[in-house]
């Protein structure tokens, strides 16, 4: 199948280096201490963020840094099919093993010993990237509850079909069964803290795609820089004087 | 270098700033100690912010992220309003939405001896006072002063409690005060209680009055001064019109 056409356009009109539309909106989730809403294209994702607080169980809590836990599931709507069980199957379970991992890369946890940060993240409309979504949206959530981090994380995927490396594949493209690399940095100090790649790939293009990915994280970084601003500039209380 | 690094500290100050800015070069500056407050850490030879908010200034050395969060960092001195969770022999565990449960001594009250521990009940609002507080232990709250005298804290009887973010309480308990607060207090009579931590209690004569006091401060998040009083205006419009 026919994924870049000869003029290079991809299935979905896009050039092989766009990236999909972004938006996020920050305080989505009135219940929780941080919350943020991410889309890429297709692929909406909500983040609440909850913490740092009393941990519930005295066995579990760590004497001299902050207990990360991240749940990441799936809405039963959120693909074509609709799904039978959205949470406690072998992929979600890996992926919010790979949002937590990566989001303790940042958060600050020595900071606030013997607590617990819970992430949860809801994916509501599921069109490939939905890893990276989830990693950005934590991201917003994370500052937008006030967890001291030392960078913002941003996330993005790239893939390798039809010879031509393609940022931020959608779920047609990751599911033809090409190499998908997804890659998550720290924005300020472009130091990678996730990088996952299935199927195979040689060394050198590899790096190429590699590095598309992280120009695709370049983007997102200043997207959510401004958006943090803007949320952060509207929040701030007036004093008066 | 010097010249570079003012202009990077000028050009933040009282600025927003995210995580992961740089706000200084230490490797410019020479021989001078700056204290640094909430937000900020030092990451080798920079300066980096670790919350979203803004950085603020004061002479000759001070450097801190003013941010509003829904959830409270404990700080000593700073008085505010606990729920409590669980008694125990020595201690009432107190939630004062922090990382960890506080702990309020039995016999932090005035006059208090172990003859006359008071019973309270789990969901008693006290308003407190944070004694001390330490990263790893569970901050230390009191009923008293620092001389010892009750002055106003203890339980809250009856009223309404409501949460905001902490940004909200700080401009509440700003001097002078704040808008919304004088708007309201020239027209109506109610009792209030502002814990810093983001939780304030309102009591007065009638239901209506604390109803209507609570939604103007909860309206009032992002509004300018001028702003709160029109909306005080309206709402008082409102209330007599319907009443």
């Amino acid at each position: 199948m026919e994924f870049v056409s000869p003029e290079g356009l991809r299935l979905d009109g896009r050039r092989p280096m766009e990236m999909r539309q972004i938006r996020a909106e920050i305080g989505v989730v009135a219940k929780a201490d941080g919350s943020a809403s991410f889309e890429m294209g297709n692929t909406k994702v909500i983040a609440a963020v909850y913490g740092p607080r009393e941990v519930p169980n005295r066995s579990q809590q760590i004497s001299d840094q902050a207990l990360v836990r991240c749940e990441y599931s799936m809405a039963n709507f959120s693909t074509g099919d609709r799904m039978r069980k959205p949470k406690g199957d072998r992929r979600s379970m890996e992926i919010s093993l790979v949002i937590r991992q990566t989001m303790e890369a940042c958060i600050l946890t020595h900071l606030m010993p013997r607590s617990q940060i819970d992430i949860f993240v809801q994916v509501l409309q599921a069109d490939g990237g939905t890893r990276s979504a989830c990693i950005n949206a934590a991201t917003l959530a994370l500052a937008d509850a006030g967890i001291p981090m030392c960078d913002l994380i941003t996330s993005c995927s790239a893939g390798y079909l039809n010879s031509t490396p393609l940022l931020d594949l959608n779920y047609v493209e990751d599911s033809a069964g090409g190499p998908d690399v997804t890659v998550g940095i720290l924005s300020k100090s472009d130091k990678v803290t996730l990088l996952q790649m299935d199927s195979k790939l040689p060394m050198d293009i590899f790096e190429n795609v590699m590095q598309l990915a992280i120009e695709g994280c370049k983007a997102v970084a200043n997207y959510i820089r401004e958006i943090l601003l803007e949320n952060t500039k509207q929040l701030e209380y007036r004093r008066g004087t | 270098m010097d010249d570079r690094s003012l202009n990077l500290t000028t050009s933040f100050i009282d600025q927003i700033v995210v995580p992961g800015d740089v706000v200084l070069d230490l490797s410019s500056m020479s021989n001078q100690t700056i204290k640094l407050g909430g937000g900020l850490r030092q990451d080798c030879d920079t300066i980096s912010v670790m919350k979203a908010g803004k950085l603020k200034f004061s002479k000759p050395n001070k450097y801190w992220v003013e941010s509003s969060q829904k959830r409270y960092v404990p700080c000593v001195e700073d008085t505010i309003l606990g729920t409590v969770v669980d008694s125990k022999a020595d201690n009432f565990l107190v939630d004062i939405k922090g990382p960890t449960l506080a702990f309020l001594p039995v016999l932090a009250f005035e006059g208090g001896t172990r003859r006359n521990i008071p019973k309270y009940e789990a969901g008693t609002l006290l308003y407190v006072r944070v004694v001390k507080a330490n990263a790893g232990m569970n901050p230390e709250l009191s009923c008293t002063d620092a001389s010892g005298k009750a002055a106003e804290f203890g339980v809250l009887k009856d009223g309404y409690m409501f949460e905001t973010s902490t940004g909200l309480s700080r401009m509440l308990l700003s001097s002078p005060t704040c808008p919304v607060l004088e708007a309201l207090g020239k027209k109506l009579s109610f009792e209030i209680a502002i814990g810093l931590n983001g939780r304030v209690w309102v009591n007065a004569a009638s239901p209506s009055t604390v109803i209507l006091v609570s939604n103007a401060i909860m309206n009032s998040e992002s509004l300018s001064g001028v702003q709160q009083r029109i909306m005080v205006e309206k709402l008082m419009q409102k209330f007599q019109s319907s009443s």
